[in-house]
């Protein structure tokens, strides 16, 4: 599993000259992420053990959780550029 | 023409490998021959199929509009891939409907059947896909791994 994304950089700019550009550090999310990360995982535990007893097919809570933040960690890399006659918005997640 | 050149434009006639991939091994054939070129080796040395075989890393999806729009994106394939392994993971309830929903628009995909192994197969033969549409107003759309 690869570190989770931690910059979004995020650029607009129109035709009269106006270019903004963000650098969002999500990287100062992580600790809050990793705190509702295993919150979320102590839950989806149990309740994968109450829906396993009761005989569900489907008991793969813990899984989508861990896969989830698999996704996550997966996004890094991601870039999307969108140019039009009058603007221009780029985002990418680095 | 030099052997090494000569294998990868038949690796390219044969489809064995994409345009993109013969031009990359192409620019790495020239760099390398122009940094040894008094040795007189050969380029690529021992068997390039590691090189050819490279899983892609990006699918990137390009639309050229004729009246100036473009859409440039880039996904990383190992986020396809964790997509394409959450998808397994639906429950079977959810799954039963998005399934009919999919077949009502056309698209009859069952998600579930689809193995750990059949995604992994499904990512190595990505690096072989590529989708180009030209309409007729000009408009250009261009889907492709590398």
């Amino acid at each position: 599993m690869s570190l989770p994304p931690a910059i979004v950089n995020l650029s607009v700019a129109t035709q009269t000259g106006r270019h903004v550009r963000l650098w969002l550090p999500i990287f100062l999310l992580w600790p809050l992420v990793l705190i509702l990360g295993l919150i979320g995982l102590a839950f989806a535990v149990v309740a994968d053990a109450v829906l396993a007893l009761l005989g569900r097919r489907f008991h793969h809570c813990t899984l989508v959780l861990i896969r989830a933040l698999a996704a996550l960690g997966a996004a890094r890399g991601t870039a999307i550029n969108v140019s039009t006659q009058t603007s221009a918005v780029a985002v990418t997640v680095e | 023409m030099s052997d090494d050149r000569t294998r990868i434009l038949s690796l390219l006639a044969a489809g064995k490998i994409s345009a993109d991939e013969a031009e990359r091994l192409l620019d790495a054939l020239e760099t390398q021959k122009s940094a040894g070129a008094a040795s007189g080796a050969s380029a690529i040395k021992g068997d390039p199929e590691p090189l050819i075989t490279a899983l892609p890393k990006y699918l990137y999806v390009k639309v050229a509009a004729v009246n100036g729009d473009n859409v440039d994106v880039k996904i990383p394939i190992a986020l396809v891939r964790s997509g394409l392994k959450l998808t397994s993971l639906i429950p079977p309830q959810a799954m039963d409907q998005i399934s009919a929903s999919m077949a009502q628009h056309g698209m009859s995909v069952d998600f579930t059947n689809l193995k750990p192994a059949d995604i992994d197969e499904l990512i190595t033969n990505l690096r072989e896909m590529e989708v180009n549409v030209d309409s007729q107003n000009g408009d250009k759309v261009r889907v492709f791994c590398a």
